[in-house]
């Protein structure tokens, strides 16, 4: 599993907005987005070299915490939490066939 | 051998790959070529080396003109684009 935080400078509320409203998505993260904010819902996201991606959304918490799981694989997480500086947004994506390859890679490396 | 695990730890089974995977660490990238001056291997078993990674998904070669420069796989590499960009986003507003 990966994970990444980061701390953004903007309230909870605005970052939520950015996280599941579809034309702030297409801002920043996708060329055209389509978003059905409710567990079960479905999310699609395309780019503008072809690329295009499905979703899964599985649990929605107001402001808190959104999860999907791509059609392809894998499952990602965003949780919100208040921060002084603003808002402390944390990733997590999980992908089976990836994450085992990449901590024994970790390990063999802790031991060259 | 078509197992992902088993080509992961066939691939790491070797210490000739597990150099690689320290020089690519060490370095960042680099190609066949810098891998034979660097190491004490042929330029050919650094090839067969560096292809064995490849398809356990260790490593990612890019081709550049007439060589490919190899790099160790990061996933969540593309998070923190995405998460740069989403910073750049509420910047805006």
């Amino acid at each position: 599993m990966i994970r990444k935080e980061i701390v953004l400078p903007a309230p909870r509320e605005e970052v939520w907005e950015a996280l599941t409203e579809p034309e702030r998505l297409e801002d920043w993260f996708a060329n055209d987005v389509e978003l059905d904010l409710r567990p079960g819902g479905g999310a699609s996201f395309r780019w503008s070299n072809g690329e295009e991606r499905h979703a899964t959304v599985i649990d929605v918490e107001y402001e808190r915490r959104l999860a999907f799981e791509w059609d392809d694989e894998g499952e990602v997480a965003f949780t919100l939490d208040d921060d002084v500086d603003g808002t402390r947004l944390t990733v997590e994506e999980s992908s089976p066939t990836w994450s085992t390859a990449l901590d024994l890679q970790a390990s063999a490396l802790a031991l060259v | 051998m078509s197992d992902p695990l088993n080509l992961v730890f066939g691939a790491l089974a070797d210490p000739s790959r597990r150099q690689v995977i320290g020089y690519l660490s060490t370095r960042g990238t680099a190609t066949a070529t810098e891998l034979t001056g660097e190491l004490p291997m042929t330029r050919q078993a650094v090839a067969k080396h560096l292809a064995t990674l490849a398809d356990a998904g260790l490593v990612e070669g890019e081709r550049q003109g007439r060589e490919t420069r190899y790099k160790l796989t990061r996933a969540g590499t593309e998070w923190d684009d995405r998460l740069d960009a989403l910073r750049r986003h509420l910047q805006r507003r």
